[in-house]
């Protein structure tokens, strides 16, 4: 048993790695690939969010700003060099998520001024004004037309005539990368004593700062650090998509998509955001796609939103984990709850003693538990 | 004692079967695509059925199918039956890229027909460009559409930013004393709307009628116009040229009646040619009586099919040929321009396809096409409508099958 | 000048309808903590009603109110009970989703029953318009600025000189003690969801009377009202009457004077120096330790 445990969380990490590659491989019709494009993209910016939201508390729902940015960010500089399709773009990607990055200093410094539930509306009002200055900058941005993104011609055998099931490829791997660095920077911050700090304000911030966590600092750096993430999925995105638009690239709608990904996978975990936000955008472009009729998709979306809230308010992970220590108190590890621990599942269930014991929460999981 | 534990089970179970529907549901989509002689010819089309854009998808969605039904009817196309394979989007990019994906590699369609509006347009273009399949729309007309060298859009509608110069040419010909002496130009900042507002105002001021006040940009999602109409009045111009969609026009001839504000002239760039919706946003005829706009599509046009579409359109929707939107003849030319390509080439080769789009010219209920290097249609005219006393007619050009004369200075308020 | 001056004045005369919409925003959020996405929905939702009672039933559109002003306020009390109420850990946040979830439910139906088209409320006062100085202005902007105006003094009647006042003052002073000394603060919470939600009622009726809308139109809205109840400072009824006329008013005149694409802007440029300044916006308490 103990050998398990040890051995298991490796074991299934790179178990899911390999289904994760796999996948384009098995799946490998383009709709199936662009979905999951989607989805990792998705994923990576909802665990980047989730390192500041999830660690601090905070809850920011501005993140499309620093999205758009770094859409935005790619587009003009592929225009203004020139840059042809290619594999240059996405060697380009990190300068685009330290572009938004920088504009997340001020903005979250501004917004960071104010205390929990304020904060929540103040980055919906600083997103609202980089949405307006996407529109307005018109020599930058060229306006409501947007700008177009370099298309990647010279992946030649998955162009025309070629074997297009080979064209996302390089798409669905820059996404991959994209989260399982989101993911290593999530883990390695929960285990490092800024992230026990990030914890620690989530708990309780004056506590926090009477124990000598440097607050303030410790929110805007981890809130740079989420932005950085929205901004390379604003710029994988955009190239994907093969051009930037204003009223795509700064969607209010997602950040509430983030948000419910993050929240259903379970918010302040490690995997939770992963496993959200490739269940919802699947979910999403499939009710989409068969219920749109009349807003009929509408409907079922929110009642899902409400089902998963409700049901589940901690999220997947979370209730999965309560499960387990309730197996285990009462001796019970057995056939009925190790079905369950999938992979995915372990990614994130276990995490260090040293958080329980620094916020004086008792109890398996209360680590783990969401902020008030 | 188990009772918590099964409870949280059960939700378990819930969602996993929630997951699991939904990958069976991935799993359906899956479609033979058996390519037989006998077998119907698909088409696959991405609409926005819901969302910003629903309205004009709705609209565009009766169109495409009133091709199909009239093929159909018509012993087909190569001697096949034609079936449509419409997707909805939401008005949202993301999906829209899967789902020209999902249409030509999943259910392996022949052909596919552009969704709605320029914005999306543009990347279900790199889509179909990647396949190698030729994307003909009706609705996806802002210059940047065509500006980056694809080689597979076709626009059989007008090109947008040209849609008001049959404007200008009216005013300009105007006889010395009724000659307007000023302008005043208002645009929503959209692609569609802002080149055309652009080059109108160019050309007016060539032609010696200027700009009285520098042309007003506002944001899509304005609500509150009053602001906005007011400086249009206090510009004092002698006509108004607005670059607007339906809502936006609906609350400029609110707040121009409420102001009692008069011009000679009101022309909107889109929303008074969407028939019996415009009628009832504004609240009936006499509001509309004067108003102008342009389009390349009249229900009275002798152009080929056009009788039979607007009967055919009638006879399955209702309503009356006013009352039909632009959109609707859009999607049918789309329609009748690939039969006329595919017909000519005998095949549903995309390559030959997309040669012979480039090179033939085409007939449609819009009037002829002819398409540029770029894609774009270079034969149709622009028509000038305006209403009249309850219906939309051609005023110019003048030589228009049916074109009465303007009612010029437009008639007060009612 | 005397452009400025109208713009001044309708920014005053719409400011008050913002007032009513966004009051009810910031009320529920001073009561339960809670933002209420949806809030821009219920809006769309009310307009949507008296659209229906005026094109069904001829009822005009003020009278109608009394009729959609009680429908919605059990609306929003249903949806307090049965959505939010729940919600134990996390309200804050669970109910940003939630109310969401609402919105994307209501414009689902919307959609269902009156279709994605454009609609515009109908009535004499709408078009009808009296003169200025060289400036018509329309009755329906007079009408819907007095309707703002007797509804909210209303709410501050039923806030400082009412119990039932009290109770919500006490809950939004402190839910924890309110509990303490007896106040049934669920029951209260119900209720100013309720209120919050009927007011939209009037709200929507209102705005769609001098606006063209659709089932999509609650996304401009909820913006516009979330920004107006942090520049006022969130939870304070007086700051968010201020804020709304301020952002009209700031609007209006940035649109005639320079360019309406910058109106927007020039608001939120001011939204961040108060902010920087008073960052619990301009009426706002100070957010201390309410465990």
């Amino acid at each position: 048993m103990i050998t398990a445990r040890k051995y298991g969380k490796p074991v299934g990490l790179l178990a899911l790695l390999g289904v994760a590659i796999a996948f384009p491989l098995v799946f490998s019709d383009p709709t199936y690939t662009t979905i999951a494009v989607f989805a990792l993209i998705f994923a990576s910016a909802a665990s980047g969010w989730n390192i500041f939201a999830g660690y601090t508390g905070y809850i920011a729902l501005g993140h499309a700003a620093y999205f758009g940015i770094g859409a935005y960010a790619l587009a003009i500089i592929c225009q203004r060099y020139n840059i042809p399709g290619g594999w240059e773009p996405i060697y380009l990607i990190p300068l685009c998520g330290l572009i938004a990055g920088v504009f997340a200093i001020p903005l979250g410094a501004i917004a960071l001024r104010t205390r929990r539930h304020t904060f929540i509306v103040v980055t919906i009002a600083t997103f609202f004004i980089v949405q307006l200055m996407a529109f307005n900058l018109r020599g930058l941005t060229n306006g409501s037309t947007g700008l177009d993104m370099p298309i990647p011609f010279q992946w030649g055998a998955g162009y025309q005539g070629g074997n297009q099931s080979i064209y996302n490829l390089p798409f669905y791997f820059t996404a991959l990368a994209l989260t399982i660095v989101a993911l290593a920077v999530s883990w390695f911050i929960r285990h490092s004593k800024y992230g026990l700090g990030l914890l620690a304000i989530r708990d309780d911030e004056d506590r926090a700062r009477g124990l000598g966590v440097r607050t303030g600092s410790s929110k805007l750096s981890a809130f740079v650090i989420s932005a950085i993430f929205a901004g390379m999925a604003g710029a994988l995105f955009a190239y994907f998509i093969g051009s930037v638009q204003p009223q795509f690239d700064f969607d209010p709608l997602f950040d509430l998509s983030i948000a419910l990904m993050t929240f259903l996978g379970g918010i302040g975990t490690r995997a939770g955001p992963i496993l959200g936000a490739l269940v919802l955008e699947f979910a999403q472009q499939w009710l989409t796609l068969y219920f749109t009729q009349d807003g009929l998709y509408l409907i079922l979306y929110g009642v899902l939103f409400l089902v998963v809230i409700l049901l589940l308010p901690r999220g997947v992970i979370p209730s999965l984990q309560e499960l387990w220590a309730k197996g285990r108190a009462r001796g019970r590890i057995g056939p009925l709850v190790l079905p369950v621990k999938t992979p995915v599942m372990s990614a994130g269930t276990t995490s260090p003693p040293t958080a329980t014991r620094m916020t004086g929460q008792a109890g398996e999981t209360a680590h783990e538990e969401v902020p008030r | 004692m188990f009772g918590p534990t099964i409870a949280t089970w059960r939700k378990i179970a819930a969602l996993a079967s929630i997951l699991g529907l939904m990958l069976m549901g991935l799993a359906a989509c899956g479609n033979n695509s058996g390519a037989g002689n006998t077998t119907p010819i698909k088409i696959g089309i991405s609409l926005s059925l819901s969302g910003d854009f629903s309205a004009d998808g709705q609209a565009f969605q009766q169109g495409y199918q009133l091709w199909a039904d009239y093929v159909n009817s018509h012993g087909g196309l190569l001697g096949r039956q034609v079936k449509l394979d419409i997707l909805s989007d939401a008005s949202n990019e993301a999906q829209v890229t899967t789902n020209y994906q999902k249409l030509i590699t999943q259910d392996k369609v022949d052909l596919v027909f552009g969704p709605y509006s320029t914005l999306l347009t543009k990347p279900a273009s790199v889509v179909a460009n990647r396949y190698g399949y030729a994307l003909v729309e009706g609705a996806g007309g802002g210059p940047s559409v065509f500006n980056r060298g694809l080689n597979n859009v076709f626009d059989v509608s007008l090109p947008v930013a040209n849609n008001l110069v049959s404007f200008t040419q009216l005013m300009a010909a105007m006889p010395a004393g009724q000659r307007p002496t000023s302008v005043a130009y208002a645009t929503e900042d959209d692609p569609f709307t802002q080149p055309q507002v652009d080059l109108a105002n160019q050309l007016l001021t060539q032609a010696g009628i200027p700009a009285a006040v520098p042309e007003i940009i506002y944001p899509a999602e304005t609500t509150d116009f009053t602001p906005i109409a007011q400086k249009i009045i206090a510009a004092h111009a002698d006509i108004v040229v607005l670059g607007t969609q339906l809502p936006d026009i609906t609350a400029f001839i609110l707040a121009f009646k409420q102001q009692h504000y008069n011009p000679k002239a009101i022309i909107a760039t889109a929303g008074p040619d969407q028939g019996t919706q415009f009628l009832q946003a504004i609240g009936g005829a006499a509001s509309a009586e004067g108003i102008m706009v342009p389009n390349g599509w009249f229900a009275e046009e002798k152009t080929p099919g056009n009788a039979a579409m607007v009967q055919a359109y009638i006879a399955k929707y209702g309503g009356t040929p006013d009352g039909i939107s632009a959109d609707v003849p859009e999607a049918y030319s789309v329609g009748q321009v690939v039969q006329q390509a595919v017909e000519k080439i005998g095949s549903l080769n995309q390559a030959k396809l997309i040669q012979e789009l480039h090179s033939g010219t085409f007939t449609t209920v819009q009037g002829p096409v002819k398409f540029d290097s770029t894609g774009q249609n270079t034969a149709i005219t622009s028509y000038l409508f305006q209403w009249q006393k309850g219906s939309l007619v051609p005023i110019y050009p003048a030589d228009t099958f049916g074109a009465v004369a303007p009612e010029y200075p437009k008639p007060s308020w009612p | 000048m005397e452009l400025i001056i109208d713009a001044i004045i309708t920014g005053i005369l719409t400011g008050g309808v913002y007032a009513l919409m966004a009051s009810g925003l910031t009320l529920v959020f001073g009561v339960m903590e809670i933002i209420n996405i949806a809030q821009g929905a219920f809006v769309i939702l009310g307009a949507y009603l008296s659209y229906a009672l005026a094109q069904h039933f001829h009822i005009d559109l003020f009278l109608g109110l009394l009729i959609t002003m009680p429908v919605m306020f059990v609306l929003g009390v249903l949806i307090q009970v049965l959505f939010i109420r729940p919600l134990k850990r996390d309200r804050t946040m669970l109910s940003i989703l939630v109310t969401f979830a609402v919105a994307l439910i209501i414009e689902g139906v919307l959609t269902i029953l009156f279709t994605a088209n454009i609609v515009t409320l109908k009535a004499p006062y709408i078009t009808q318009s009296f003169r200025i100085g060289n400036f018509y202005l329309s009755y329906i902007y007079v009408y819907g600025f007095l309707l703002s105006v007797v509804l909210l003094a209303g709410l501050y009647l039923l806030l400082y000189r009412t119990k039932f006042g009290q109770s919500v003052r006490a809950s939004m002073l402190n839910r924890t003690a309110a509990q303490l000394i007896g106040i049934d603060v669920e029951r209260v919470s119900a209720l100013t969801f309720g209120i919050g939600v009927a007011l939209t009622a009037a709200g929507g009726m209102a705005f769609g009377a001098t606006t063209a809308f659709n089932p999509g139109s609650s996304y401009d809205l909820i913006s516009r009202l979330l920004t107006i109840i942090v520049l006022g400072g969130m939870g304070s009824l007086s700051g968010a009457l201020i804020a709304s006329l301020g952002m009209l008013i700031i609007e209006n005149v940035t649109a005639v004077v320079w360019s309406p694409t910058w109106s927007s802007t020039v608001f939120f440029v001011l939204l961040v120096v108060i902010l920087i300044l008073r960052p619990q916006g301009l009426l706002g308490k100070l957010e201390g330790r309410k465990q």
